[in-house]
């Protein structure tokens, strides 16, 4: 299941056409469109390679199965990157999701929950270090 | 420097104005992230100790938003990037 992350994060759309696209690529300037579109414009293209270069190291790391710190750090972001795609996916606006039960327990809810525990997992190992 | 009259003009000195004024990167909450994912996120990113880095992250939870960082604009807009790739919503505003 993990390896059909790096996929799904593939498969998001445009800023403004895919709500999941406007999650991870957030405004920075909400009100100033100006200085909005010069953020955007300067990071943008970088922010889109580093999660690429995260998804490769992410498949990558499924077939040699050990993670270095930066590594976890790595799955941290692809594992964040995914569940906010599949909330975005759901529907999921506010907190009030948690006690639909309809989007908890559908499988996109599952895959969050699961998700969600390989993160604190994750950082359970990576805090004892910090 | 002398400048003709026409030109000594609000442009002008709001610039100088705007160089100097700080700005602060502020997060904003979701629905989504998990608590202690913020929390290491703000450990990370700031080296903040974990109990500021909890202060802040309840700040964002029960009120909406924390003020996380401050400084030059390129110094919180490279904040707000680096926030960003970590899935958190990060926004730019004048102190």
């Amino acid at each position: 299941m993990l390896s059909m992350l790096p996929e799904l994060l593939e498969n998001v759309g445009a800023v403004g056409v895919d709500p999941a696209a406007d999650r991870l690529n957030p405004a920075a300037y909400p009100e100033d469109p100006v200085s909005n579109a010069n953020f955007h414009e300067m990071t943008d293209s970088d922010l889109a390679l580093a999660r690429s270069d995260d998804r490769i190291r992410f498949s990558d790391s499924l077939d040699t199965g050990s993670l270095d710190e930066d590594g976890a750090q790595m799955w941290l972001r692809v594992l964040g990157d995914a569940r906010l795609t599949l909330a975005a996916r759901m529907g999921i606006e506010d907190e009030a999701w948690e006690n639909d039960r309809s989007l908890s327990e559908s499988i996109e809810g599952a895959m969050l929950s699961y998700l969600g525990y390989l993160q604190n997992a994750l950082i359970e190992v990576l805090t004892s270090s910090l | 420097m002398a400048t003709a009259p026409s030109r000594i003009d609000a442009p002008e000195i709001e610039g100088v104005d705007e160089l100097h004024r700080p700005w602060q990167v502020v997060v904003w909450d979701d629905p989504v992230n998990l608590m202690t994912y913020v929390v290491y996120v703000f450990r990370k990113l700031f080296g903040f100790p974990e109990a500021k880095a909890t202060k802040l992250m309840l700040a964002v939870h029960q009120e909406g938003r924390a003020v996380v960082a401050s400084g030059p604009r390129e110094k919180c807009e490279l904040d707000c990037y680096r926030l960003h790739h970590y899935g958190l919503w990060a926004t730019m505003e004048k102190t």
